[in-house]
C-alpha cells in the first residue's frame, strides 16, 4: 500500500524516525511495506550515515532525521496543498482531543472532584470508556479513511488501530493506552507524529 | 394503575411494588425499582422488558401495536404521578430513555435525555423556569443527543450557545434524516434505537469475543425528568456518603442550587458543599441524609448518590458505589469492618494492590516545604515524588539513566521519539500540554510522576539541575527536598488490612528469608527485555523447576500471580507482603 511515488529510501527512514527505533519488521508493518525492501533501505541509509544499526534494530541518525526535514517539503509538496487532506487533518485533531480525554477518564477517575487513578474495580465504568473507545473509533474510521484517500499508505494505521481495539474488546485492557506495546494509543501517537511530519505541523502539546 | 396491570406482560412501571430480577429488565430498571421499594423517592419510571426487545427483532424490528399501547399507558402513568403532560407545552413532561442489559456491554445505546421538547415546548418552559437560556439550551442538547445517538449522525462534542435549528440542520446533513419534531415519534425512535443496538456490530462483536449469547436484549427504561431550576427550592447535587478524599465516616457533596444534573456532573458550574443546602432547606437535607444512609446500609458500601430538588421534593435519581482515593480505599474497608458492616475477607477484596502502593509513596516533608520555592510550576498529570537531574535529550537521558543516574526529562513537548527516555526516566515535565496530553497518557501508563504545562521554555530552563518532582501537586522544586516515608505498621488502616490479608492469603508470602531463595530479577526470569511484557509461561516453569521459596518483582503482576498459582509455590518474599497478597486474593477469586 505504499505510494508508488514516494521513494523507499525516504519512506522507510520516516517510518523509522515516527517510531524513532525498530526492527525493518516494526517499519514495515507501521508502513504496510514489504519488509525485505525496507530492510534493504534501512541498511542502504545506514551507509548513508543516515541510520544507526544493531542487531537488527535501526534508529535515525542526526543526519538522518536533517535529511527528513530537508526532504519532507519536497515529497510532501502536493500533499501539503492538498485541501482535502488538510480539512481531514483537522477533524483528526479533534478526534485527537476527544480520544485524549478518553485515555484520561481511563487512567483516573473523577473521587469526589478530584482525579485519583482508576483503579478498575468499576467494571460499568470501564465497559463505558470502552464503549466510547468503540464510537470514537467509528469516527477516527472516518477520519483516517478521509486522510488515506489522499495519501492510501495511511490505512495502514487505520488496521493498526482496528488490531488494538480488538485486543480492548476481548479483555486485554493493556492495550487501550499501554506504553511498550501498540496499544489504541501507541498507534494514535504514531500516527499523529506521521501526519504531523508528512504536514509540517508543530506539535501544539 | 388498573390500565398497567392488564398490560403487565408488556411493560412494568417501577413504582416499588415488585422487584422484578436484573434478567428480566435489566441493571438500570432494577436500581431505580431497588430504590422505589426501600420507600425512597425517585422520579417516575416504567421500563420495556428485555423480552419485548426479543420480540422486536423476532416481528423484524417492528414495535407492535399492543405494545405501542402499553408504552402509552406508561406515559400516562409518569403524567399522573407528576402531573404534567407529554408534549403540553404549559406544563411539560420530559423523559429519559435508556437501555438496559442484563449484563452491561459496548455498543448498546447510550441515554437520550429530555425527550418530549420541541418548539412550543421550549418557549414553554422558558416561560415556567423564567429562563430562556436555559430552554433554549436544553433543546439543543437534546437535538444533539438525539443525533449522535439515536440517528448516528458523527458530531462534533456539544458547545453551549448552539440552537436546535443548528443541530436539526447539522443532523440533517449529515445522516439524511430529521429529528421528530412530535414527542411521541422521539420517544417511538428512541425505543427502536435502543432494541436495534443489541445488534449493532460493536455489541455483537463484544458478546462474540466474551461467549455471549446473541439471544436475549436489552430493556428500555423510560423515567421522567425533574426539574432543578424550578425556583428558588429547586438545584441538583452529588452526596458521597463518606468522604471519598479520606474516607473519614462523614457525608461529603456538592451542592448547585438551581442547576439541572449535567451542571455538576460536568463540572460546568461553581458549586456550594453541602452545609449550603443544610442551610437553605434543613428537612430536604436531614431526608438527603437519611436516605444515603439507607442506602450504604443496603448496599454494605459507600454510595455517590446523585439527587435534585424540585421546588422543595427531594428526588434521588442515581446511587453507585463511590469512586475514592487510594487513602479512602484503605480506611473505609477498615472502618467498615470494625462497624460490622463487611467481614475482614470482604474487606482485603476492595482494596487493590495498586491503592496500597500509593498509599505507601513517599511524600515529601512538611517542613521541607515551608521554604521551598518551585521552579516550575504547571498541571499535575501523574502523582508521586521523584527526585533526579532535569535532562532534555531523551537519548542522553536513557544511556545515562542505564549508567545508573537518576533522571528527570525536561521537554518542551513529546512524541513518539521521546518515549524510550520517558520509560528511562524517574519523572516528566514538560512546557507544554495539560492533564489529557500524550506525554500525561504516557507517564500514567508508566506510573512516571509528571508535571506539564509549566510554560515556554521553562522546562528546557531546568537542564542540569537536581529537581524535587511532586506529580500530585503539579510541582518542580530545585535541588533533592527531604522526603517523608509510610509504613504498613504504622498506618492504622493498612496494619489491620496487613493483619487480615496474611490471615486469607492461600501462599504464604513473608518479608524476609534467611535460606536459599530463587531470585527472579537477579535470574532475570519472566521479562521480554524489548517489550518489557511478563512471559507466565517461563515464570510458570521456573517455579515448577526449583523448590526454593522464590521473589521477584514480576511475580507482582497478573501473570506472575497467576504463574504462582499454576505451579503450587508455598513460600515467597515480598516486601511488603500486602500489596502481592492482594494481588494473589483477588486472582483467586476470578
Amino acid at each position: 500500500m505504499s505510494d508508488p511515488d514516494v521513494p523507499v529510501e525516504f519512506l522507510a527512514l520516516h517510518g523509522l524516525a515516527v517510531r524513532k527505533a525498530g526492527s525493518p519488521a516494526t517499519v514495515a508493518s507501521l508502513l504496510g511495506a514489504d519488509e525485505a525492501q525496507i530492510a534493504a533501505a534501512l541498511d542502504a541509509a545506514v551507509a548513508e550515515g543516515r541510520a544507526a544499526g544493531a542487531k537488527g534494530t535501526y534508529m535515525v541518525a542526526p543526519a538522518g532525521q536533517a535529511w527528513l526535514i530537508e526532504q519532507y517539503p519536497v515529497v510532501y509538496a502536493e500533499a501539503r496543498e492538498d485541501g482535502e487532506l488538510t480539512a481531514a487533518y483537522e477533524r483528526f485533531e479533534k478526534v485527537n482531543t476527544e480520544l485524549l480525554a478518553l485515555f484520561t477518564d481511563w487512567q483516573t477517575m473523577d473521587a469526589g472532584g478530584q482525579r485519583v487513578p482508576n483503579d478498575h474495580s468499576d467494571a460499568d465504568y470501564d465497559r463505558g470508556i470502552i464503549d466510547r473507545l468503540g464510537r470514537l473509533h467509528e469516527r477516527a474510521e472516518r477520519v483516517v479513511g478521509a486522510c488515506a484517500d489522499a495519501q492510501p499508505r495511511l490505512r495502514r494505521h487505520l488496521e493498526r488501530l482496528e488490531e488494538a481495539y480488538d485486543k480492548v474488546l476481548a479483555g486485554d485492557i493493556d492495550y487501550v493506552s499501554g506504553v511498550r506495546i501498540d496499544s489504541y494509543h501507541t498507534v494514535w501517537f504514531e500516527l499523529h507524529e506521521d501526519l504531523l511530519r508528512m504536514l509540517g505541523r508543530t506539535r501544539q502539546e | 394503575m388498573t390500565s398497567t396491570t392488564q398490560q403487565a406482560d408488556r411493560i412494568i412501571v417501577l413504582d416499588g411494588t415488585s422487584l422484578p430480577g436484573r434478567e428480566l429488565i435489566g441493571g438500570k430498571a432494577w436500581s431505580i425499582a431497588r430504590m422505589t421499594g426501600l420507600g425512597l423517592r425517585v422520579p417516575p419510571a416504567f421500563v420495556i422488558p428485555i423480552s419485548e426487545c426479543i420480540r422486536y427483532h423476532e416481528a423484524g424490528k417492528t414495535i407492535d401495536d399492543d405494545l405501542w399501547d402499553s408504552v402509552m399507558d406508561g406515559v400516562r402513568s409518569i403524567e399522573s404521578a407528576t402531573g404534567r403532560r407529554f408534549g403540553d407545552p404549559h406544563s411539560p413532561l420530559l423523559v429519559s430513555v435508556r437501555s438496559g442489559a442484563a449484563i452491561s456491554m459496548p455498543g448498546m445505546m447510550d441515554t437520550v435525555l429530555n425527550l418530549g421538547i420541541t418548539d412550543e415546548v421550549e418557549h414553554g418552559l422558558a416561560h415556567i423556569t423564567g429562563d430562556a437560556i436555559y430552554a433554549r439550551d436544553t433543546h439543543a442538547r437534546f437535538c444533539h443527543q438525539f443525533g449522535d445517538v439515536v440517528l448516528k449522525a458523527h458530531l462534533d462534542p456539544y458547545a453551549s450557545g448552539s440552537t436546535a435549528a443548528d443541530m436539526r440542520a447539522l443532523v440533517l446533513e449529515d445522516v439524511g434524516e430529521s429529528i421528530p419534531e412530535d414527542p411521541y415519534s422521539q420517544l417511538r425512535a428512541a425505543i427502536s434505537a435502543v432494541f436495534d443496538s443489541w445488534t449493532s456490530a460493536r455489541a455483537r462483536s463484544y458478546r462474540k469475543h466474551w461467549g455471549i449469547s446473541d439471544e436475549g436484549g436489552t430493556a428500555v427504561t423510560v423515567q421522567a425528568m425533574v426539574f432543578g431550576n424550578l425556583g428558588d427550592e429547586s438545584g441538583t447535587g452529588v452526596l458521597f456518603t463518606r468522604n471519598p478524599l479520606n474516607g473519614e465516616a462523614t457525608p461529603y457533596g456538592e451542592w448547585l442550587p438551581g442547576g439541572q444534573g449535567d451542571d455538576v456532573v460536568g463540572g460546568t458550574h461553581a458549586v456550594l458543599d453541602l452545609s449550603a443546602l443544610e442551610a437553605a432547606m434543613p428537612t430536604v437535607h436531614e431526608e438527603l441524609l437519611t436516605w444515603a444512609k439507607t442506602l450504604e446500609d443496603e448496599h454494605r458500601e459507600v454510595q455517590d448518590v446523585e439527587f435534585t430538588v424540585e421546588a422543595g421534593t427531594l428526588y434521588l435519581l442515581q446511587t453507585r458505589t463511590a469512586k475514592r482515593s487510594p487513602d479512602a480505599a484503605v480506611r473505609i474497608a477498615t472502618d467498615l469492618v470494625s462497624e460490622g458492616f463487611i467481614d475482614s475477607a470482604t474487606a482485603v477484596m476492595r482494596v487493590t494492590p495498586e491503592q496500597v502502593a500509593s498509599v505507601l509513596l513517599p511524600t515529601l516533608a512538611p517542613e521541607a516545604l515551608i521554604d521551598a520555592t518551585p521552579v516550575a510550576v504547571g498541571e499535575a498529570a501523574c502523582p508521586g515524588i521523584a527526585i533526579g537531574i532535569g535532562v532534555v535529550d531523551p537519548d542522553e537521558a536513557e544511556r545515562r539513566a542505564h549508567a545508573g543516574e537518576d533522571i528527570v526529562l525536561v521537554r518542551p513537548t513529546t512524541s513518539p521519539n521521546d518515549v524510550h527516555g520517558m520509560i528511562a526516566a524517574v519523572a516528566v515535565v514538560t512546557d507544554l500540554g495539560g492533564s489529557t496530553s500524550h506525554a500525561a497518557v504516557v507517564t500514567r501508563a508508566l506510573g512516571r510522576p509528571s508535571v506539564v504545562g509549566v510554560g515556554d521554555g521553562v522546562a528546557e530552563g531546568l537542564e542540569g539541575q537536581l529537581l524535587t518532582v511532586d506529580g500530585a501537586a503539579g510541582r518542580v522544586y530545585q535541588g533533592a527536598l527531604p522526603l517523608q516515608a509510610t509504613t504498613i505498621e504504622d498506618h492504622p488502616a493498612l496494619s489491620p488490612l496487613a493483619a487480615w490479608a496474611s490471615e486469607h492469603c492461600p501462599i504464604d508470602i513473608v518479608a524476609q528469608h534467611d535460606s536459599d531463595i530463587l531470585d527472579l530479577d537477579v535470574e532475570r526470569i519472566g521479562v521480554d527485555p524489548e517489550t518489557g511484557r511478563v512471559d507466565q509461561e517461563a515464570v510458570t516453569q521456573a517455579l515448577l523447576a526449583n523448590a526454593l521459596p522464590v521473589r521477584g518483582s514480576v511475580l507482582n503482576t497478573t501473570e506472575g500471580v497467576r504463574a504462582l498459582l499454576a505451579s503450587g509455590t508455598s513460600l515467597v518474599i515480598a516486601d511488603p507482603p500486602l500489596p502481592l497478597q492482594l494481588r494473589v486474593l483477588q486472582a483467586t477469586k476470578e
